[in-house]
Parts: C-alpha cells; sequence; structure tokens
C-alpha cells in the first residue's frame, strides 16, 4: 500500500503553505497545552469553572441513560423478586425480628452514651445532609478513581464536601456543577482518609490503591494489628469525614499493611449523599489542605 | 458505445454525502462522548474511545484534518472525562505531529504496521496518564497500567474497522 499522499502537497504553493501554516499551529497548540498541563498540575483548581460546565454539559447524556439501564434492571430484578417469593418472605421476616431486637440495643446504648458525653461536657456536631444524589458516571478510562453524583451546586453541593452511602464512605466533592459533581473515591490513590480499626480502636490511614481496593496503614510502627475481617472506620481526625462512618473490610494483610475492599462499592450502591464536612474550619483552608494532602 | 452506454457506471446520488469533511471530526467528538456513557467501575481498564478515534481516522488518512485540530479536540477530551485540562491536548497533539513527521519518513505501509504504531501512540498516551497521576498525588505502580494498554491494543483494530466503514459512507462508495 502506498503511503498516504495527505501530506505531500506537490507543487502547489497554496498547499505547501497551508501544510506548513498547520504544522505551526499544531506546534502552537502543543505549547498551550504544556502550558495548561502545567497549571492544572501545579493548582488543579484553576479550571474548576469550564470543568463544572462540562459535568453540567454531560450530565443529561449520563443521566439520561442511567434513567434507561436502571429501568431495565428494575425490570429484570422486579422480575426476579416474584420468583421464590415465600421463602424470601419468611427469610425477611426473620432477619426483620432480629434487627428489632438489636435496634432496642442500639437505642439503650444510644443513650447511655448521651448520658455519658453529657456528663464530660463533649461537645459535638452531628453533619448536616446537604443533598443526595444517584451515583451516574465513573473515569472508567483513567488509573484515577473518580465518579459522577447527580447533584451539583443547585442543591447545594460544594467542593470538598464528604460523600458517602449508607453502606459507608465514597469520597469527597473535587469538581462541582450545577447539576452533576465530581467526586474522588477513597480508593483513588490520592484519596486519604484518617481512620481507627474498629476492634481496637487504634489509629490508622487508608489510602486508595487505584484499583477498587484500599491500602490501610498503621500510626504506630510495631507488630501488624490487623486481621482479616477487620473492619476499618472513619476517626474524625482532621474534621472533613465526620466520625464512625464505615470505609472498608480487611481482606488480607500485606507486610506492616493491610488491603481492604470499600464497604460502599460505587457499582453497586444507589443512592449517595453529599453532607457538610464535619467541622465546618476544614471547608475554608480546603484548597491548601488538597495540596500538601493527596 | 453500446457496451459503455449500458455498463453499470456510479449510482446516481452516490457521491460524497453532505458534510463528508466533518464525519471524521463529529466521530472523535462521538468517541469522547461515550466516556460519559453510566457505567460506574472500580477499575479503570477501558480504552480511550476518542483517542482510539482519532489516531485510526489519521493513519487511515492523511489529509482527515489539519493536525492542530488535535488540540481543541483534546481539550474536549479533557473536559469530558475529568483528565488533568491540558493533558489530552498535549498527548493528541503530539501524536498527530509524531505520525506528520512519520509520514514523510516511510515509503509504504501494510496494516500490521498500521496495528504497531498504533500501539506504540497508545503506550505513550497510557504512560504519559501514568506519570501525570503520579505528579498529581497518585503514583500507582506502572504495573497497573498493563491491562488497559493491552486492552486498548486489542481494541485498535475495532477502532480502525470502524473508522474504515465510516470512510466508505461518507465518500459514498460500496
Amino acid at each position: 500500500m502506498a503511503a498516504p499522499s495527505g501530506p505531500r502537497p506537490g507543487w502547489s504553493r497554496r498547499a505547501q503553505y497551508g501544510l506548513f501554516f498547520s504544522f505551526i499551529a499544531a506546534i502552537i497548540g502543543l505549547a498551550i497545552g504544556l502550558v495548561l498541563l502545567a497549571f492544572s498540575i501545579a493548582a488543579p483548581d484553576n479550571f474548576k469553572n469550564m470543568k463544572g460546565l462540562a459535568l453540567d454539559a454531560t450530565a443529561p447524556i449520563t443521566q439520561g441513560l442511567n434513567a434507561v439501564g436502571a429501568t431495565v434492571r428494575g425490570l429484570a430484578s422486579g422480575a426476579g423478586d416474584y420468583w421464590d417469593a415465600a421463602r424470601q418472605n419468611g427469610q425477611l421476616s426473620r432477619e426483620n425480628q432480629f434487627m428489632r431486637e438489636q435496634l432496642i440495643t442500639a437505642r439503650a446504648i444510644r443513650q447511655e452514651n448521651g448520658q455519658l458525653k453529657a456528663a464530660l461536657q463533649l461537645r459535638e456536631q452531628t453533619p448536616d445532609s446537604v443533598a443526595a444524589g444517584r451515583l451516574v458516571g465513573s473515569s472508567f478510562q483513567s488509573p484515577r478513581r473518580f465518579a459522577i453524583l447527580s447533584a451539583g451546586t443547585r442543591d447545594g453541593v460544594q467542593i470538598g464536601m464528604p460523600v458517602r452511602a449508607s453502606r459507608g464512605l465514597i469520597g469527597r466533592v473535587i469538581d462541582a456543577g450545577a447539576f452533576a459533581s465530581r467526586i474522588l473515591l477513597i480508593s483513588d490513590r490520592a484519596s486519604i482518609v484518617p481512620a481507627r480499626l474498629l476492634r481496637t480502636g487504634q489509629a490508622v490511614i487508608a489510602q486508595g490503591r487505584g484499583d477498587g481496593s484500599i491500602e490501610v496503614k498503621p500510626l504506630e510502627v510495631g507488630r501488624n494489628p490487623f486481621q482479616p475481617g477487620d473492619l476499618i472506620i472513619t476517626s474524625g481526625t482532621g474534621g472533613l469525614y465526620p466520625p464512625l462512618v464505615p470505609i472498608a473490610r480487611v481482606s488480607r494483610l500485606d507486610g506492616d499493611n493491610a488491603i481492604g475492599l470499600p464497604l460502599a462499592n460505587p457499582a453497586a450502591i444507589s443512592f449517595a449523599i453529599a453532607q457538610q464536612p464535619y467541622e465546618p474550619e476544614a471547608m475554608a483552608p480546603l484548597t491548601g489542605k488538597d495540596q500538601e494532602l493527596p | 458505445m453500446v457496451r459503455s452506454a449500458l455498463a453499470t457506471k456510479r449510482k446516481i446520488g452516490k457521491g460524497p454525502i453532505a458534510g463528508a469533511a466533518a464525519v471524521p471530526t463529529v466521530s472523535v467528538a462521538i468517541g469522547i462522548l461515550l466516556s460519559a456513557l453510566p457505567i460506574v467501575a472500580q477499575i479503570g481498564w477501558f480504552p480511550d474511545f476518542g483517542f482510539l478515534m482519532l489516531i485510526a481516522w489519521r493513519l487511515l488518512r492523511g489529509d482527515v484534518w489539519p493536525s492542530w485540530w488535535a488540540a481543541p479536540l483534546g481539550l474536549l477530551n479533557d473536559l469530558v472525562t475529568g483528565c488533568p485540562v491540558g493533558f489530552s491536548v498535549v498527548v493528541w497533539t503530539a501524536s498527530m505531529l509524531a505520525l506528520e513527521l512519520l509520514d514523510r519518513r516511510t515509503l509504504w505501509r501494510d496494516y500490521w504496521i498500521e496495528w504497531v504504531l498504533a500501539s506504540l501512540l497508545i503506550l505513550f498516551a497510557e504512560s504519559a496518564e501514568w506519570q501525570v497521576a503520579a505528579w498529581m498525588g497518585a503514583p500507582v505502580p506502572f504495573s497497573f497500567m498493563l491491562p488497559p494498554v493491552l486492552i486498548s491494543m486489542a481494541a485498535f483494530p475495532l477502532a480502525a474497522w470502524v473508522v474504515g466503514r465510516l470512510d466508505h459512507w461518507r465518500l459514498g462508495r460500496q
């Protein structure tokens, strides 16, 4: 096969000039791209308005198609639920009974906890939920782990807010459009969450690994404190993430650290909630904090 | 004379379609927008559809667009996929320039050489993505990038086939 004739313009002076100028324009484009890239690496907040607009522009595609997909899945699983309904009903009733008993115990513990805290005069804010949305998309083409939440600044979401689901922590908002926002998942390498080992209360750090799992490191040097099956919860240190939110379950040990799987799998959860930062002061210096953290 | 009058000539109305020159750009833009599909995945192993379409068009034809058009298309890709702004601008324009220079050196090409060239460009793009992620505070081991690189390389012939069909359709050839 002969090489394409495109870049050889022959004797036409006009075609030669056209090719030359497009070459120069491409080099200028490359230079502009390098400058833009340097800016976005040095200060990721630079293009937040542009990124917010792009989120809004693609939101109709993502959310519309997601609605179609949810309907199809709902029809399929809805039909599946009728199958074997009697056995499921019995199982659910038993679970319900068990949960009720657990709930009474938990209420009693909570009341006692409240009294003890009052005795200690411990002041504590419960973080307010700002907006609920669905996780409708993700960065399925890149080594970074981002997800798209179907709630934006119009619903009160702001950059920096923590996002959780009922099962556990999801991540935090890094770009916000009017109708959608981009979330840095806790499984991203740049996400570091101050955490605690639920069994012993030992302070640990949960950092994503970029492949959907989470690396948990103890803060104190010593014997590996983890056991497979251990639960990792947030500690509230740093003031961004509220305490006592489940993060991950340890699946295996790795040297001094442990590898865990997130409890709230972004692919499986239906709703996510954006919350106010645990300490509102954590919001103000967030840009500075972001630069040193990731 | 009779024979030439009876011979089937080109079918009437089978020339290039209206807006044939815009088809390549539009198809790359559609490839970029595929990343807005509602797929929530834990692992980012999908190929970069926009980049695959871009190099498939450029390897098929040298004159689909002036090479600087890769810069605005790359900016669109950055904004839609959430890459750091400027990343795709650099990688896509650099790929176009590399192919431009290569076109002056090579005398002939076949399908295997095109696949090798595309694989090298994919490797370059994914390594750059890995390096930029490391600079942005997310350093993952390079072995994490091998599955997406291999998947993208395997997906290139598919992109080349799609581009070939689109080219036939837009030029009205059958």
